[in-house]
């Protein structure tokens, strides 16, 4: 339906200001409602939580006490664990997330819906078995320890209880998550730049790094947040996988909610996080765009 | 094939309406949560005029001995929905399928949790809707002081009387009002012969071995509770001290095995010893049957130098939306046969001494399951202990030290 | 981007790669591609194809070691009336939660390009918090929310409101939907604007634009998103455990709990049937696609045999 009014051409029609209008309000509402009702009132909810003390029988009780907070603060050593494991178990997802989304991007052509979709239906089984399976295929006896330890004649190799076991099960859970934001990013890349580099004389390294790379980094960005900042509430596959030999923050939150169900504690432990969390990814947001003049990718 | 001594029982029950007692629970949050309302139970049917005939049962079993005979009580009508909020699988579904053939129950909901934690955590929070669950006994205080639990009238339950005088006038529940003994066991120590050089029988022992032989092939259960057993059994406290210097001791004592461990771990360490990466645990006697069911070698020892032992209960919830489905389930699940069925099913020492004769001699003769008389009097019930932060802080300083060289 | 609007028959991501004179490198690289491609493939699919197998172990612990070859655990799993209640709440759950999900997130998407930048920094914010928040935190304050909120509303309301699908639903479309807003605007940024310019300049509408041309560019990150949230949702266990009300377990729910008493290869045949259903699936729509093209006469229809193998 043309808008425009007689007399005008396309070009000569005033420019509407896009601002927020109805639309935009219908468009936001819905999961500024979620937003409001199921993460604002539940975090104001932990926030009241993390100043008051332990009822008698577990819970929570009225107070005003910065008790909680000072132990938070105290016994850092899970956070700084999780904080290890995430950063290692984020550019391992990368490594491995990176050159596949490429692929499925750029080289698939037909087949990509198909290889998008093989990638999500392994997590349609349970998250349970498929990890109790790695410590089948890990394990001793018929497992990979086991084969390792006939091929070489050694005593006993043992890789279950080890980071390695850990890392593999992160990057095993996580790399849905790391790939799909490459995915979409890479996919929508416009190949006639990439040939124009070449065609310029650029190879390929530099062609990647000025160019897909670039294009790319919203993807990435995201993708490393969104498997980072899980990962470090991660504590079921170090459990399972890593034989609970590590004490991570997810497992201290545990302890505070369920075993000594001292919920106080345990929410400043986790506003403590919160609050790490994201000046850390503001930080890391920052520092991605200084530099970049095209638009900000914290718009993401 | 559960005889019902309930025949009693149900020939009392016509079909005239008990009116729904209203609960009111005391909030447990303070000023955060507003007083919890009553019944908001999400699928009783029990509110529903209920035009059931007298619930004559449909098996004219022969019943057995029944207890004292109560006064004539007012009939009730059975609803037709229970829900349970249990263990996983810690019913036998032939019990179920019977109860249900006996009571007219069409929707026996069966929902489950995985620790008393998480149980509690979701009560505390707020959760409603179910009629009976299965805590270990020492919660049963907590969650009685919270007014999570409903006083029973246990005129409605006569089988009571079948239950060991032992496990009555506990520490959890003098009076036995809020309570019903589900099943029983311990904690100790398991161990794999041919891995080692001789068989623990104390908690020394096992302190040697962990540091010794069987170091880099311990494991231990995830459980504060439990684990602290180990230390102050062994130093000849009591299980649940929160003495100062006793815990400080126990701290040393745990320190020391710490780097000893090959794994924390409550769910699969039965398994870790099947494939030999364990040869020795603290733990429970689940796995023995359920994950060693091959292992030749294997073995459970009460520790000489005492143990605790946990109780599994059966409470009403307040706030239970079919209470006469409750009380017949109730009382149901005491009938000896009904118990020894359970006992064979879950592996689990029952209670009620009238169901023992009942039991399967394997499971009967089995000392892991069913410990001998003089060890049941050695034991120790356990307390919750969970907001004693001294306690936790060396829990956690002992998750930390696990393995490390 | 200066160059001209190209003539937008051309689907400028499929240009075959032309091998620039001199680039040695090139099979070597497309090489590793495909290598790591089937390397990774390969790594996720192994635990499955373990899971698959020990579904038929005789034994009675899924962990344990092969004890003989057995079909029992289906025929228990088909007979298992709470495996079937909770695998039907799973998709009761997810199916609903990921449409939600994936509506508001898009929607939020295309309307925050249109907003402030405090407005927009606020949803960042927002979303980045969701993301944080560990899960049995934000479970367990969920459902303190809820059980509050209902217990004052159903007083002053006289309603019933409980814990139940509704519950579990929103808490999932929670985090998802958030995925889902991250996806697009990945997807968003950088899009290439001259379409949407020169389709207004051709005096579309906004909704005619939205329809012909941003909603396919968005397309992949919508059906992405969509596909992650059924997914989370279904395996979800933490949230779930919490803010589900009696009735409303789910497969996940279930599985866990039978931890304590070992988990038996029951589960494992579950997964099995479930992976064969999606399998099956997989291939009607597959068949249904070459019936289709082939009936349209369309000269290469994309067939199976053409998938599995290299073209």
């Amino acid at each position: 339906m043309a808008t425009v009014a007689p007399g005008q051409t396309a070009q000569s029609r005033p420019k509407r200001r896009r601002g927020p209008g109805l639309l935009t309000a219908i468009l936001v509402l819905p999961a500024a409602l979620w937003y409001a009702l199921l993460l604002v009132a539940p975090l104001v909810i932990v926030f009241i939580f993390s100043f008051g003390i332990r009822a008698k029988n577990g819970g929570y009780a009225p107070a005003f006490v910065l008790d909680n907070y000072a132990r938070a603060v105290q016994k850092s050593e899970p956070f700084i664990l999780s904080l290890e494991m995430a950063i290692f178990g984020t550019i391992g997802c990368l490594l491995v997330a990176l050159p596949l989304a490429y692929f499925i991007a750029t080289r698939a052509r037909r087949r990509k819906g198909l290889l998008i979709l093989l990638l999500v239906i392994p997590f349609w089984t349970s998250f349970l078995i498929r990890t109790y399976a790695w410590l089948l295929i890990l394990g001793p006896d018929l497992g990979l320890a086991g084969l390792l330890q006939g091929l070489t004649g050694a005593d006993k190799i043992q890789i279950l209880g080890t980071p390695i076991a850990v890392m593999i099960g992160l990057i095993y859970g996580y790399l849905p998550l790391m790939i799909f934001p490459l995915y979409v990013t890479l996919e929508r890349m416009d190949r006639t730049l990439v040939e124009a580099s070449k065609d310029l004389g650029a190879g390929r390294w530099a062609t990647f790094r000025q160019v897909t790379l670039p294009v790319a980094l919203p993807g990435l960005v995201t993708g490393s947040i969104l498997v980072f900042i899980p990962m470090m509430g991660e504590y079921v596959i170090p459990q399972i996988l890593g034989y609970g030999r590590t004490y991570l923050m997810g497992n201290a939150l545990v302890t505070d909610f369920l075993e000594a169900r001292n919920w106080p504690q345990g929410s400043a432990r986790a506003v403590f996080l919160i609050v790490v969390m994201i000046v850390t990814i503001a930080g890391y947001v920052w520092f991605v765009n200084r530099g970049r003049t095209t638009r900000d990718v914290s718009v993401l | 094939m559960a005889d019902q001594d309930l025949d009693a029982m149900l020939a009392r029950m016509g079909g005239a309406r008990m009116s729904r007692r209203g609960f009111l629970r005391a909030a447990g949050l303070g000023s955060a949560a507003a007083a919890l309302a009553a019944c908001t139970g999400s699928g009783g049917a029990s509110t529903s005029p209920s035009t059931a005939p007298s619930v004559a049962p449909s098996t004219g079993g022969s019943s057995e001995a029944p207890s004292t005979a109560p006064t004539p009580a007012p009939s009730y009508t059975i609803e037709k929905a229970l829900y349970m909020y249990n263990w996983a699988q810690y019913i036998s579904p032939k019990n179920i399928d019977a109860f249900k053939a006996q009571f007219g129950v069409t929707k026996f909901q069966y929902d489950v949790y995985d620790n008393n934690d998480a149980l509690l955590a979701k009560l505390q929070a707020g959760a409603t809707g179910y009629d009976i669950c299965s805590p270990t006994a020492e919660f049963v205080p907590g969650m009685v002081e919270q007014g999570f639990v409903q006083k029973l009238d246990k005129t409605r339950i006569p089988n009571l009387a079948n239950i060991d005088p032992v496990f009555k006038g506990l520490w959890w529940d003098p009076n036995d009002e809020y309570l019903i003994p589900k099943d029983y066991g311990t904690t100790g120590i398991l161990y794999r012969s041919s891995m080692l050089p001789s068989i623990p029988a104390s908690w020394k022992d096992f302190y040697q071995l962990v540091k010794g032989p069987a170091s880099g092939k311990t494991v231990f259960v995830d459980s504060m509770g439990d684990v602290f057993v180990f230390p102050l059994k062994m130093l000849g406290f009591s299980a649940n001290s929160v003495d100062h210097d006793e815990l400080e001791q126990a701290r040393t004592v745990l320190l020391d095995v710490a780097p000893h461990l090959l794994a924390l771990d409550s769910n699969t360490y039965g398994t870790k010893m099947a494939k030999g990466e364990a040869s020795l645990a603290l733990g429970w006697t689940g796995v023995l049957e359920q994950q060693m069911s091959k292992v030749k070698d294997k073995g459970y020892v009460v520790p000489s130098d005492g143990t605790i032992f946990w109780l599994d209960t059966w409470v009403l919830l307040t706030g239970a939306p079919d209470p006469n489905a409750s009380y017949a389930w109730l009382n149901f699940i005491q009938d000896p046969a009904v118990q020894a069925e359970e006992s064979n099913y879950n592996l689990y020492a029952t209670p009620n001494d009238k169901a023992r004769p009942l039991v399967d001699p394997a499971v009967l003769n089995n000392t892991a399951i069913f410990p001998t008389e003089e060890q049941v009097k050695a034991l120790e019930g356990s307390k919750d202990t969970s907001g004693n932060t001294q306690r936790l802080d060396i829990y956690e300083e002992f998750k930390q030290n696990i393995g490390k060289a | 981007m200066t160059a001209p609007a190209i003539v937008a028959s051309v689907d400028r991501t499929r240009l075959p790669a032309s091998r620039p004179r001199g680039d040695r490198w090139g099979p070597l690289v497309e090489g590793y591609f495909r290598a790591h491609a089937w390397i990774v493939y390969l790594f996720l699919y192994l635990p499955i194809f373990v899971v698959i197998l020990f579904a038929f172990n005789s034994a009675t612990v899924a962990t344990a070691d092969w004890e003989g070859f057995s079909f029992r655990w289906f025929g228990i799993a088909l007979d298992d009336d709470v495996v079937q209640t909770t695998l039907a709440n799973s998709f009761i759950i997810a199916i609903p939660n990921a449409i939600l999900a994936t509506a508001f997130g898009t929607m939020a998407a295309l309307g925050l390009q249109r907003v402030g930048k405090r407005v927009r920094g606020a949803f960042d914010v927002l979303t980045y918090m969701s993301v944080i928040v560990p899960e049995i935190v934000i479970a367990l304050a969920t459902l303190v929310m809820f059980a509050t909120s209902f217990d004052t509303l159903n007083k002053w309301f006289g309603i019933k409101l409980s814990l139940g699908y509704p519950t579990v639903i929103a808490a999932h479309v929670l985090f998802n939907l958030s995925l889902v807003l991250l996806l697009v605007r990945a997807r968003l940024s950088g899009m290439d604007r001259t379409f949407v310019e020169a389709s207004a300049d051709l005096f579309a509408t906004p909704w005619r634009t939205f329809v012909q041309i941003t909603f396919p560019q968005l397309l992949p990150a919508i059906v992405a998103g969509f596909l992650l949230s059924f997914t989370f949702s279904f395996d979800d266990y933490v949230i779930t455990t919490f803010v589900s009300g009696p009735g409303s377990s789910t497969l996940p729910l279930f599985i866990f709990g039978q931890v304590k008493r070992g988990v038996t290869p029951e589960t494992n045949a579950v997964a099995t049937m479930m992976l064969a259903v999606t399998m099956a699936l997989l291939l009607v729509g597959q068949l249904v696609l070459t019936w289709q093209s082939r009936r349209a006469g369309r000269r290469s229809a994309v067939t199976m045999v053409e998938i599995v193998t290299e073209r």
